[in-house]
């Protein structure tokens, strides 16, 4: 009841706000900058005298002025003020000279567009040309190394393959909670989410993290092109109105708006090419083989004899091994095709655009396409009234392999055989001892076809000049289908069947639904000519709803018809979640003198998960920015200067269902019977709201006429009494529990420089330079929680990992076995800067499975982007260098590579060694010891030898430094000349460029690109990168005609 | 007009905002995806599924232990005694522990005497899988809400709970009138159809011999309780536990199919082989043929445990024995055996061999016929077996040794050989330490998991070495 009393009070507040007041000769008018874009809050003042008022955020004003001969004086941040002479009529609109490159205006929290000067938080706005500069067909890859604090990172180079985001950090404890922003497109809530429902393993959409097939996190559905701006909110103060949603950040994304005048048409394609960037470094001299015996059909890729010794005793051996690693793989191509149309008048404004994109991957059968519409319509109903219509359809997906088994298969196949050779014309393998990952590829297949809608519609009123009415309503829906097939055995004798045993088909679809509607009043008025005052209230409504259902059907009777009915059993699985959230949100704006701004804010969350009273919470946030430049006169050279300080209290809930326990069904047993057992998780009805408390500081500043500025945030968080599903043990019946328990901080900085080294008539060139840093801490867990071990990944012998959790260490620590070294007694981590101790066999020894210890973390120490804009006549060279530094990530490539003999550093197999370290008693080891396997030719045996004994075995050697710098992209673009351009009457402009990604990564990292991941896009375990879908070189080609 | 639009806003606006202020609109709370009060029968066909499945998963540790299995590649941490985590066998019996508990509390409820008998019979199976091979672990604390760190229990207060569990299921299952009758049809065990009551009650008596000879070792060991219990329990092969329901097939039979596809496992060790072939015994078990198939090379070989593959032939050679597709043991619709009445001769062989060795030498012979009828041996190859002087020793040489000995065979692939392995100090014929064994004596316990490690650490008790031994085993 009370909260039906809330809303009333809130709509009694909008309503009261009607009454107009004024009197006396009155003038109005709209301010608007050369763009025909509205300035908004605009301080219009009658020449001497003291009368003066300030505009809306439309850009619209009315003044009382007395007297003859009026003149209005307008002034706004960012642009030459301007009088104005008033005669007779009522009405002027008013065009305002913008005055310089820091009078931004800029998209913060539910869409209200600011002065970038009166934010008291960091904001970085990306804007279309620099975000589709690289020609990303996943936009969360085209903001990759240009947001400060913002670590993004490829699943691999896959079609359609996803990204993952985070800012400033990882601020969860459970690894079942996002960590990803929060994406908001025209107001509009998107899903960013990545599904992971039948591209698992073992089909049902639980396992383990690293086997599944990438499918793309959701926001790849968007067209990148659409996009005007991107604005990425970073701190708590940011997005303190967005609620709990936005507790990881929010990305605001701006679509383009039509304008009016004559319709213009913008017709682009692009074509390009697809190649691995980086292979791993394979020996070429040793073939198929075991203990150095000859093996040709096996499971011994390339512990067998020399190449020599192997055409001695089977003459068909290849002159050199097969390059399987560039054999496995193809040249991948894509081709994106874009037409948009927008234009107007002074009543309607459009943007509409078709695209449709397509690609090849580099994995054999594997590839994508995505198609976009949309339509984005503005209309002016009345000069108080407005409306706006966003929406984008898009259908899209494509076949998808799990890039983890597609390495693994590799790794085992031997270099004596071609690769390429996978497959009998009867349609059985092509048998080489072990399965071939292209047969795998071509037979156990999974696609993914997504129809997906994202609209909102919005009504803005003004009924006065001073009250601004706003009210959105979006719909975000989609349906993602997944079909799973793999043949059965075509009963040939001999047949050997990939993973697809007897046969599988598998359906899996989740409709999704989201509806979010946000109401805000904004009130905007001067309380003296020094003193501004805005004040918003509204209410926001988020209803989300996904049901996902799936069989899957094994043993197929017939063996190549994928229907359900052919199959034998059928396993069902079944999933609805519902949530619900709504926020009452206020703000206050004071500006005293253009200088100095004071933001408060407060909203009020209710939420679905958790139970009554905790379900319902407050939180404030207060932010200033001064501008202290405008304040007082600084030095000539230093042009603008800004200083921000914010501090944020942001909520949070709980995953759904979070205070619930019950009973799922146990599907473990035969058709017609079924059964329950105890659901995974103890939910507790007590659960409270978790707060994290942010404090931000900053400072802005600019040199020479803004040819040179810098932008430097500090930031502090401290998330408590975090809500987690904590893994319990399970003597409790569970598999977790939900507690209030633990908390972690993240602290850094983030620089940004900005400047125009040279810029004149034929040559320009910008800089651009984003660096940031983030310190992750678990600061403490449950009580009686020692741990959270969140993932594991394999290896051979005791040479797995895992990740944990940890008091006092940061997000990302993995663990894992190790050498014994002389004189440690670190319990916890491991210094490898010690001695080896070696055995008295002359091996080093190998510390027992029981202690494993911290060997690296995969959250960077910093990160940075450096974007070079070169502007000569009508060439432009734009170049973006990324750099990811100081992280760890495990292989489980390597240790493949190492375990059959195919890493270019085990050609020292016939070598003798004296292992460098220490014996037990603290004398240097000098025993010579053979690296190779079986009997060495100083008459010792082996075994299986160093690299299968003792090399393999450890964690420690597969657990390295993954720091890279890349240039992520290049792209030279050149606009034709006029004069060739207006030959044809119809053609406007027209540019042609060529772009190139990823062209240079200098890593120490052995294998592939350590910037992929063994895991689906989102996903929080990002502390493996092995057998991933190699990332690509990429080389694209565009031509773009405006007509 | 203009006036007219500004109202319309407000009314969408204002149902909108009404929608949020709607009552219950946030009250989600429950979960449509569970139930909150599953049926008796729904509970038990999981707990019977769930005790069937777990046999196999310890069986699949100490099958290794008692040398049934060897691990593929040389040095396997089974094979050779290293610590091992082995956090999937004890998560999947605690979690069937707690439905089981659930069980019982939902039977209690409900005043089902069947029920609660067959949920305590089950507690008592599923806590012996975990406490004769970790000893020491949590049973009094546990599956309690609240209590997220549950204590450990001693090995002596859990073995007494099991013995008190059995003896409440006994009582329990002795009552004839019970209003809510078990549900033959969700009875993954003893089930499909009729009156399961009468099994359960031979398989609760069957539990308590077993768990009665495992203290044959200690100064409180009664062979008459023994002798009464197998009064009680299984007279005949068709008595026998054994979960059949599988969603896809038998897991051994799921091991023998991925070993064909090269995911390597189910090996069976040379020790097992060479008892069945003839190699140790001088005498061919005609049931080697019915637990595995010849090699390409047209023998029967088994694989030395820790050694791995045996050289010259790569692993996907199939020139060893593993466990079979063919074998009525592990096809794909063998039941997964929890106890037999073949195991319940030879243990009341040994309980008599004192007392009345007349008793105990039929029970001796009638345990090896049982357990060839059950393996599908044809009955001249049985009867021939049975005739050898090595088997057909008379009453008066009847050994405890030898019992051992045709006992080794009849629980292949059941976790309760290495309880028998132990209780007879590994003294079987030829049975050698594991090569490259990191233990210089046999293993007799394995480490607590991982997982109890960090979630429960304070509770877990301090394990010496592998070699120690559990209470009943000194």
């Amino acid at each position: 009841m009370r909260r039906v009393h809330y809303c009333f009070l809130i709509l009694c507040a909008v309503l009261m706000s009607s009454f107009v007041m004024g009197q006396s000769r009155s003038v109005s008018g709209t301010i608007t900058n050369s763009r025909g874009e509205p300035v908004p809050l605009a301080t219009v003042q009658q020449k001497g005298t003291s009368t003066f008022s300030s505009a809306n955020e439309s850009g619209q004003f009315t003044i009382n002025v007395s007297g003859d001969n009026a003149i209005l004086v307008i002034t706004s941040v960012g642009y030459i003020s301007k009088e104005v002479a008033i005669g007779t009529a009522a009405s002027y609109d008013i065009i305002l000279e913008e005055s310089g490159a820091l009078s931004e205006v800029v998209v913060t929290a539910l869409g209200i567009t600011r002065e970038k000067k009166a934010l008291g938080y960091a904001a970085q706005e990306v804007k279309s040309e620099e975000l589709n500069r690289n020609l990303q067909p996943n936009l969360v890859n085209a903001l990759q190394g240009k947001v400060a604090g913002t670590t993004i990172s490829s699943v691999g180079g896959g079609p359609g393959q996803g990204a993952s985001i985070r800012i400033r950090g990882i601020n969860s404890l459970d690894i079942g909670q996002s960590n990803e922003p929060l994406f908001v497109i025209d107001g509009v809530l998107m899903d960013n989410t990545t599904s992971e429902s039948g591209a698992t393993r073992n089909n049902q959409g639980i396992g383990v993290a690293h086997q599944v097939r990438s499918v793309g996190n959701r926001a790849s559905d968007i067209n990148p092109e659409d996009i005007e701006t991107i604005n990425v909110l970073k701190g708590g103060a940011a997005t303190a109105l967005y609620g709990l949603r936005g507790a990881n950040g929010v990305v605001v994304i701006t679509t383009k708006k039509g304008k009016a005048g004559t319709m213009q048409v913008n017709a682009s394609t692009t074509y390009g090419l697809d190649n691995i960037n980086k292979y791993p470094a394979v020996q070429k001299e040793y073939t198929a083989g075991i203990l150095g015996e000859y093996v040709p059909i096996g499971l011994g890729p390339a512990f067998g004899p020399t190449i020599e010794e192997a055409k001695a005793i089977d003459p068909d051996h290849p002159d050199e091994l097969y390059e399987n690693y560039k054999r496995a793989y193809r040249t991948g191509k894509q081709v994106r095709h874009s037409l948009n149309m927008s234009g107007g008048n002074e009543i309607i404004n459009y943007f509409s655009s078709i695209s449709y994109f397509n690609q090849e991957g580099m994995m054999y059968f594997t590839d994508y396409s995505n198609l976009t519409a949309r339509l984005n319509t503005d209309i002016k109903i009345s000069p108080k009234f407005k409306s706006s219509v966003n929406m984008t359809f898009s259908n899209s997906g494509g076949y998808r392999f799990e890039a983890d088994r597609y390495g693994e298969s590799l790794a085992y196949f031997s270099p004596r055989w071609d690769v390429r050779d996978y497959i009998n014309e009867d349609g059985t393998q092509l048998w080489r001892g072990t399965n071939n990952p292209i047969f795998g590829a071509a037979t156990n297949r999974m696609k993914d076809d997504v129809n997906r809608f994202v609209g909102g519609i919005g009504f803005s009123y003004t009924p006065v000049r001073w009250l601004d009415l706003n009210y959105r309503v979006g719909l975000d829906t989609y349906n993602d289908n997944r079909f799973r097939t793999a043949p059965g055995l075509r009963g040939i004798p001999g047949e050997s069947n990939y993973d697809n045993s007897l046969g599988l088909v598998g359906d899996y679809n989740t409709n999704f639904r989201a509806i979010n509607s946000t109401f805000l009043a904004t009130v905007n008025t001067a309380i003296t000519s020094d003193l501004n005052l805005v004040v918003r209230a509204g209410q926001e409504l988020y209803d989300r709803r996904t049901k996902y259902t799936g069989v899957l059907g094994q043993d197929l009777t017939v063996f190549d018809w994928f229907n359900l009915n052919n199959a034998a059993r059928l396993t069902p699985s079944h999933n609805l979640t519902e949530y619900r959230l709504m926020g009452f949100f206020g703000e206050i704006n004071l500006d005293y003198k253009n200088y100095l701004f004071l933001s408060v804010t407060g909203r009020n969350d209710i939420t679905s998960t958790l139970r009554k009273p905790n379900n319902s919470f407050f939180y404030p946030s207060v932010s200033l920015s001064y501008v202290f430049s405008d304040h007082f006169q600084l030095p000539e050279y230093m042009s603008y200067g800004k200083l921000r300080l914010s501090y944020a209290k942001i909520g949070k809930d709980a995953l759904p269902y979070s205070t619930v326990t019950g009973y799922s069904p146990y599907i473990s047993l035969p058709e017609g019977v079924t059964g329950f057992t105890r659901a995974d998780n103890l939910g507790d009805p007590l659960l409270r709201p978790e707060f994290t408390n942010t404090y931000e500081a900053g400072l802005e500043m600019s040199f020479l006429n803004r040819r040179l500025g810098f932008d430097f945030t500090y930031y502090h968080s401290l998330s408590e009494d975090q809500i987690i599903n904590a893994l319990v043990s399970s003597t409790t019946g569970y598999q977790s529990a939900s507690v209030n328990a633990g908390s972690m901080r993240n602290k850094g900085v983030e620089i940004i420089l900005k400047g125009t080294p040279i810029s004149n008539k034929n040559f320009t060139w910008d800089a651009n330079l984003n660096f940031s840093a983030n310190r992750n801490k678990v600061v403490s867990l449950r009580e009686g929680l020692d741990e959270i071990p969140y993932a594991t990944h394999p290896g051979y012998g005791i040479a797995q990992v895992t990740m944990k959790l940890v008091p006092g260490l940061p997000y990302g620590s993995i663990f894992g076995s190790h050498y014994v070294r002389y004189g440690h007694t670190d319990d916890i981590k491991l210094d490898r800067s010690l001695p080896i101790v070696i055995g008295a066999n002359g091996f080093p020894a190998v510390a027992p499975v029981s202690s494993q210890k911290y060997l690296g973390n995969s959250q960077p120490d910093w990160i940075a982007g450096l974007t070079n804009n070169f502007t000569y006549k009508r060439f432009t060279l734009s170049t973006l260098i990324d750099a990811r530094w100081g992280f760890e990530k495990y292989s489980r490539l390597e240790n493949f590579f190492s375990s059959f003999g195919i890493a270019d550093y085990t050609t020292d197999r016939r070598d003798f060694k004296v292992f460098d370290g220490l014996l037990a008693d603290g004398t240097p080891n000098t025993k010579s010891v053979w690296l190779g396997q079986a009997m060495g030719p100083d008459g010792e045996a082996y075994g299986e030898g160093y690299y299968r004994l003792y090399h393999r075995v450890v964690s420690e050697n597969f657990v390295s430094d993954a720091s890279w710098v890349r240039l992520r992209s290049a792209s030279l673009s050149y606009a034709l000349p006029d004069t060739w351009v207006r030959r044809s009457k119809f053609i406007r402009n027209a540019s042609v460029s060529v772009t190139g990604n990823n062209l240079i990564l200098i890593t120490r990292y052995y294998g592939l690109d350590p910037e992929s991941v063994s895991a689906g896009s989102g996903s929080n375990v990002d502390g493996f990168a092995g057998f991933t879908y190699p990332a690509a070189r990429t080389f694209l080609f565009t031509l773009n005609v405006g007509f | 007009m203009k006036m007219r639009k500004f109202n319309y806003i407000y009314i969408l606006a204002f149902t909108l905002l009404m929608a949020g202020c709607k009552k219950g609109y946030f009250d989600l709370n429950e979960n449509p995806n569970q139930v909150s009060r599953p049926g008796l029968p729904s509970m038990l066909s999981t707990a019977t599924h769930k005790s069937g499945i777990n046999s196999y998963n310890v069986a699949s540790i100490t099958s290794q232990f008692v040398q049934y299995l060897a691990g593929p590649a040389a040095g396997g941490s089974t094979d050779t005694y290293q610590v091992v985590d082995y956090s999937g066998t004890w998560d999947a019996i605690y979690y069937a522990l707690a439905d089981i508990y659930d069980l019982r509390e939902l039977a209690v409820e409900a005043g089902s005497s069947e029920y609660i008998g067959v949920a305590n019979v089950l507690l008592a199976y599923n806590l012996s899988l975990a406490a004769d091979i970790w000893g020491a672990v949590p049973f009094s604390e546990a599956f309690q809400g609240g209590n997220l760190t549950p204590v450990y229990d001693s090995e002596q207060a859990i073995y007494n709970e099991i013995v008190s569990l059995l003896d409440a299921g006994i009582t329990e299952l002795s009552k004839t009138d019970a209003t809510i009758k078990l549900a033959a049809a969700s009875d993954m065990i003893h089930g499909t159809t009729g009156d399961v009551r009468p099994k359960w009650l031979k398989t609760a008596y069957a539990l308590k011999a077993r768990a009665l000879i495992k203290v044959s070792k200690t100064p409180g060991f009664n062979a008459a309780a023994v002798l009464q219990a197998i009064d009680n329990a299984y007279t005949g092969n068709e008595d026998d536990a054994g979960m059949g329901n599988f969603a896809l097939r038998n897991n051994w039979a799921g091991v023998a199919r991925s070993n064909a596809a090269l995911t390597l496992g189910g090996w069976l060790s040379e020790q097992l082989v060479d008892h069945l072939n003839g190699t140790t015994y001088g005498v061919f078990d005609p049931r080697i043929e019915k637990i595995t198939d010849l090699t390409v090379d047209g023998i029967y070989i088994g694989t030395v445990n820790g050694a791995g593959n045996r050289p010259p032939n790569n692993n996907t050679v199939k020139d060893e024995c593993y466990v079979a597709l063919s074998s009525p043991w592990t096809g794909d619709d063998s039941p997964l055996w929890l106890v037999t009445f073949a195991e319940l001769k030879f243990i009341e062989a040994e309980a008599a061999l004192d007392s009345d060795p007349g008793r105990a030498y039929n029970a001796y012979i009638a345990g090896i016929t049982a357990s060839m009828n059950k393996l599908e041996v044809e009955p001249a190859k049985r009867d021939a077996y049975l005739a050898e002087p090595g088997v057909a020793v008379g009453a008066d040489d009847l050994t405890r040794n030898l019992i051992f000995k045709e006992k080794y065979v009849v629980t292949y692939l059941n976790p309760e050989a290495w309880n028998d392995v132990r209780r007879n100090d590994y003294d079987y014929k030829d049975f050698t330490l594991p090569e490259n064994a990191v233990l210089n004596t046999f293993i007799r316990r394995v480490a607590y998991t991982n997982g109890e490690a960090s979630k429960n650490g304070r509770n877990v008790p301090v394990v010496n070495s592998l070699a120690d031994r559990l209470w009943w085993d000194q």
